[in-house]
């Protein structure tokens, strides 16, 4: 029999088993009220990468863009994922996220206001959980288009986001490929807007998962387009393309959208008519697109720093 | 171990004693649960062991407390920052006020004052349990947790899960008395016989305070994680739910000796006592209601939303034993 919840039953057996004896044994259990909420998201950050790799890989293989003979530079982008959504998001969402939202919570409190929450702004949303979590997604995801495009539109901004479209090999990696100071600029913008509109602390990460794992299947090297009615509603590997094409690196790039191309249509930054072009940022320099870790890291700071004297 | 009582008498005075409770009584009975992981509070069907639906809240329901004229149920939602109000005989939602961070809640025995633990902001708060408007705002140390009153009503204790310690208030200066260290992550407190219990999570063992200093008088061990305390209807014994162990540890309300272990995998978090003796008891980490036959050792599991933790049955209303001793407590 296939159990009901089997995230929460798994979830619940590993609270049981691992989490809770450890807080116990170093004295953390203060913690046990949150530390089920941060398994179950855990659970979720690991099912969502074995998802896009049962989903994408196989997809990848069977409809390539492109085929290279090595693809050694792709193992650094799977290294930038286990960081980003091991390392990056739950200390950002658990540490960062929860202490400044419940610092907000306690200013306005103690000043008289109940904290900003959807439901509350409209109540008729109240009792509709799914339909909250997709006017979220659709918030932080109109809030992620304007902090994209400012980030090609500004220099040094770009210098650093250039780590992200140096990449010529383009697969379901490549997301999470970005300068560590570009991810966190990018956490910071995505919680003040939660913060504004009161994204309890457990959805946060769960939101951020849903959209990400879009994400990374517009960046997957699958030679696929939703057809004509689907390139609008949700963002396809071909569309998403286009944005890391060659002629697009820099301030005049298309298709900034992450999640949802309605962004770019009504701001009249969408292309639909570009067919898998080649991707990459030929101004880059090379240490940056197929150097290791630390070293495109550091090739980022250098090229913010040539911008910044230019 | 032995918790059955007999009590049609009482059940019957209660009914007509109270207004509007002897139509509650010839109603379904009902466990309304608070599923703290999924946002809402599941209706379970006591006789069938159902859930027959689930009504939405905020974000994040978790304890309640039974208004004094029994008519309204209130649920906290401390990250949905909402009190609502449910009807305690039908499960049904009647309104919600916006509160900060009300995790655990409970009110003064008089019926003066709610008492309100902010866990995530820090304070504790109490209200004129009339009009919910604030009394009196107590800052505290990290994480109020648990809260519980001398019966004549003029003290609360509060347990702090972060600052390791129990606090005290005067609720008629509405001063702070004391805060004093009693152990590892406290969690559950409970006036039981002119003495303050406190469930002491981060260890294994159950904090005897006394009221007046709060001197811990003598440490009680029953295992791993104790997380809540509850007196039984009989009031022989107490039932203390141990959340790392995964069990039950009944005490002698008289001794506080041990007198018996259950185990009960899954995070025995807040339980309640059914009319027939059965222990109702939200399992955090399985998603279940567990219900314990004392008797026979069986135990009934009901699948309900995620991270169960608060539990109330509607048999409380008319069951003045069971009512009185959760009140006592």
């Amino acid at each position: 029999m296939i159990a009901a919840h089997p995230f929460n039953d798994l979830a619940g057996w590993i609270e049981q088993m691992a989490v809770l004896p450890i807080l116990y044994r170093f004295g953390l259990m203060q913690w046990s009220e949150l530390s089920f909420g941060w398994t179950l998201v855990a659970l979720y950050g690991l099912f969502q990468m074995l998802l896009c790799y049962a989903i994408c890989i196989p997809l990848e293989r069977r409809f390539p863009i492109e085929s290279w003979e090595s693809r050694k530079p792709i193992l650094t982008d799977v290294l930038y994922t286990a960081i980003a959504r091991i390392g990056i998001l739950p200390i950002t969402t658990f540490v960062v996220f929860y202490t400044l939202q419940t610092w907000l919570d306690g200013f306005l409190a103690d000043h008289g206001y109940a904290p900003p929450m959807l439901e509350t702004i409209f109540p008729p949303l109240f009792g509709h959980p799914v339909v909250t979590f997709f006017i979220y997604a659709l918030v932080l995801d109109f809030a992620d288009y304007w902090r994209h495009r400012l980030s090609h539109r500004f220099g040094i901004w770009y210098a650093l986001h250039a780590v992200h479209h140096s990449q010529r090999q383009m697969t379901v990696w490549s997301d999470d490929r970005n300068h560590v100071l570009d991810d966190v600029a990018g956490f910071l913008w995505f919680m003040f807007v939660g913060l504004l509109i009161g994204i309890p602390p457990m959805q946060f990460p769960i939101l951020v998962l849903a959209l990400r794992f879009v994400e990374s299947f517009s960046h997957a090297n699958i030679k696929m387009g939703f057809g004509r009615l689907g390139e609008r509603l949700l963002v396809s590997p071909r569309f998403h393309r286009a944005h890391h094409a060659l002629f697009a690196a820099g301030s005049k790039s298309v298709n900034y959208g992450a999640v949802f191309p309605v962004w770019d249509i009504l701001f009249h930054t969408a292309d639909f008519s570009s067919d898998f072009p080649a991707t990459g940022d030929i101004r880059a320099p090379e240490a940056m697109t197929s150097g290791g870790y630390l070293v495109q890291q550091w090739s980022g700071l250098l090229h913010v720093l040539n911008a910044l004297r230019s | 171990m032995k918790l059955e009582i007999s009590r049609r008498a009482l059940l019957a005075a209660a009914a007509f004693a109270a207004p509007g409770l002897a139509a509650a009584s010839r109603r379904p009975p009902i466990a309304i649960v608070m599923d703290s992981g999924g946002a809402t509070v599941s209706i379970i069907d006591m006789t069938t062991r159902k859930v027959v639906r689930k009504e939405p809240t905020l974000r994040e329901p978790s304890h309640w407390a039974l208004a004094p004229d029994r008519q309204r149920l209130l649920i906290s939602d401390a990250a949905g920052n909402a009190i609502f109000f449910f009807d305690p005989a039908t499960g049904k939602e009647m309104s919600h006020v916006l509160i900060p961070d009300p995790y655990q809640l409970w009110f003064s025995p008089d019926g003066r004052y709610l008492g309100v633990n902010a866990l995530r902001l820090n304070h504790v708060d109490l209200y004129h349990a009339d009009r919910l408007a604030l009394a009196k705002r107590f800052r505290t140390g990290s994480m109020p947790s648990h809260l519980s009153y001398s019966p004549d009503s003029r003290w609360m204790f509060n347990s702090l899960q972060g600052a390791n310690a129990l606090a005290s208030f005067d609720l008629l200066g509405l001063r702070a008395r004391w805060s004093v260290p009693v152990g590892s992550a406290p969690a559950g407190v409970m006036w039981h016989d002119g003495l303050v219990l406190v469930a002491v999570m981060g260890s294994n063992h159950v904090a005897v305070v006394d009221p007046r200093d709060g001197r811990v008088r003598r440490r009680v061990v029953t295992d791993r994680g104790p997380h809540n305390l509850f007196l039984a209807p009989d009031r022989a014994h107490i039932v203390v739910t141990n959340r790392v162990a995964g069990s039950l540890s009944v005490l002698d309300a008289k001794t506080l000796a041990v007198v018996a272990h259950v185990a009960m995998p899954g995070g025995p978090d807040d339980l309640c006592f059914a009319p027939d003796g059965k222990l109702w008891i939200a399992l955090r980490f399985a998603s279940e209601v567990a219900v314990f036959e004392p008797r026979t050792g069986s135990i009934d599991r009901i699948p309900v939303g995620r991270s169960p933790h608060g539990i109330f049955v509607s048999t409380l209303l008319t069951d003045a034993p069971a009512l009185a001793a959760m009140r006592l407590a």
